[in-house]
């Protein structure tokens, strides 16, 4: 069933496949998969991207403890991807927010997941498909409370997203 | 001859750009469409769940590769149902134990070992056991065994998601139809390729290189899947 081949044929045919994945894995999977890029050759052809994007949101996102200002984040939905930006909220903690898209209207939904559950549990606040809203909402628990946004169009979207109130960024999901 | 030769091209150039195609969406785990339908939904949701069973399997480049080496030089109608049986037989067996019994895997370990399923098949089509052992190992025991690896990778793809108790096995089995009418529409085309390059003097010629072309995908996914335990 399996073919004969000689002893130097099969050696070859080892350290050559051992040879080609270790080159793909470190000039092209490693960098875009995970960011690791020891030649740079993956940065290079861009293929680093896929990390460096989010890495710089989370930077702009995180932070802060507890605080009533005001707070502004720019976020980039990728074509036909969905995106979730989240909040910690104690329960009857309150959130103001606003939020715009740069073009056309997106599908959000508004809601929140008490903490520590593991069933997958959650409430909606807010389901539609506009191209901003403004508003208010107070946690009903403990938990980790914010906006699902999904692009169906096939270019990327982006939102600016202001709130304040009582809460923790967890950012990006 | 230009047709031989044609054809030839174009099924390395399928072997090549079809896992590639959907290395960024499926590289692990389930895509953003999917993952956002099961943490919104609960209860018994069985069409939807075939569909992610079956779109799991077609897109799932380390399965098919690994179905890619088995059917390598199965050719008659019988035994390329007894080998897909066995593989089916394989996964399913861990992939409803696994959820059910709740037995959790490291997600990178598993994949990895499929990673190795494939570079185990790429080695075994070359005869390398044969060199080395002096004897093959039974090629329906190994098919049997890494498609018990195969199902706790996709185990592990369902548990991502800790589903609600509710609904859990009528889904679970839903899910695993799916994975079968996945593989099947997978294999019908691996299976149509195969056997028409194998008509031609190429197929034998290109024998060596596509079995290489396969264990190096399979180290591929090896060292993909290693370093991603490494480093999380």
């Amino acid at each position: 069933m399996e073919k004969n081949i000689k002893k130097t044929s099969l050696i070859k045919a080892i350290i050559s496949s051992l040879v080609i994945a270790a080159t793909t894995l470190i000039l092209f999977i490693l960098p875009a998969e995970y960011n690791i890029d020891p030649t740079g050759v993956g940065g290079t052809l861009g293929f680093t991207v896929f990390n460096e994007p989010l890495n710089e949101k989370q930077r702009i996102a995180e932070p802060t403890s507890n605080n009533l200002e005001e707070k502004r984040v720019l976020l980039t939905i990728p074509a036909g991807r969905g995106i979730e930006y989240k909040l910690a909220m104690a329960k009857f903690e309150k959130v103001s927010y606003q939020w715009q898209t740069n073009k056309g209207p997106v599908y959000v939904d508004l809601h929140g997941e008490p903490k520590g559950d593991t069933s997958g549990y959650f409430e909606s606040y807010t389901i539609a498909t506009v191209d901003h809203m403004k508003g208010s909402f107070t946690a009903p628990f403990d938990g980790s409370h914010g906006w699902y946004w999904k692009n169906t169009t096939d270019s990327a979207i982006e939102v600016q997203l202001t709130f304040s109130g009582q809460y923790i960024v967890e950012g990006l999901k | 001859m230009f047709s031989k030769f044609t054809l030839s091209i174009f099924v390395i150039a399928a072997l090549i750009i079809i896992p590639l195609t959907s290395f960024q969406t499926f590289a692990h785990g389930v895509d953003e469409t999917t993952r956002h339908f099961l943490l919104n939904n609960s209860g018994v949701q069985l069409t939807p769940f075939m569909y992610i069973g079956a779109k799991h399997m077609v897109t799932g480049y380390d399965h098919l590769l690994f179905l890619v080496g088995v059917l390598f030089f199965l050719y008659r109608g019988k035994e390329v149902l007894l080998y897909v049986s066995l593989f089916t037989l394989g996964h399913s067996l861990t992939l409803l134990t696994g959820v059910l019994a709740n037995i959790t895997v490291n997600a990178y370990l598993i994949d990895a070992i499929i990673g190795l399923s494939v570079v185990y098949k790429g080695f075994d089509n070359l005869g390398g056991f044969k060199h080395y052992l002096g004897k093959q190992p039974n090629t329906k025991v190994a098919v049997l065994i890494f498609g018990l690896f195969h199902g706790f990778g996709l185990a592990t793809k369902i548990q991502a998601f800790e589903l609600p108790s509710e609904g859990l096995v009528s889904n679970l089995i839903a899910f695993n139809v799916g994975v079968e009418l996945g593989q099947f529409f997978a294999l019908m085309f691996i299976l149509l390729v195969i056997n028409v390059w194998r008509r031609y003097e190429s197929f034998n010629r290109f024998t060596t290189t596509t079995n290489t072309a396969l264990m190096s995908a399979g180290f591929m996914l090896v060292g993909m899947q290693l370093t991603g335990y490494f480093i999380n």
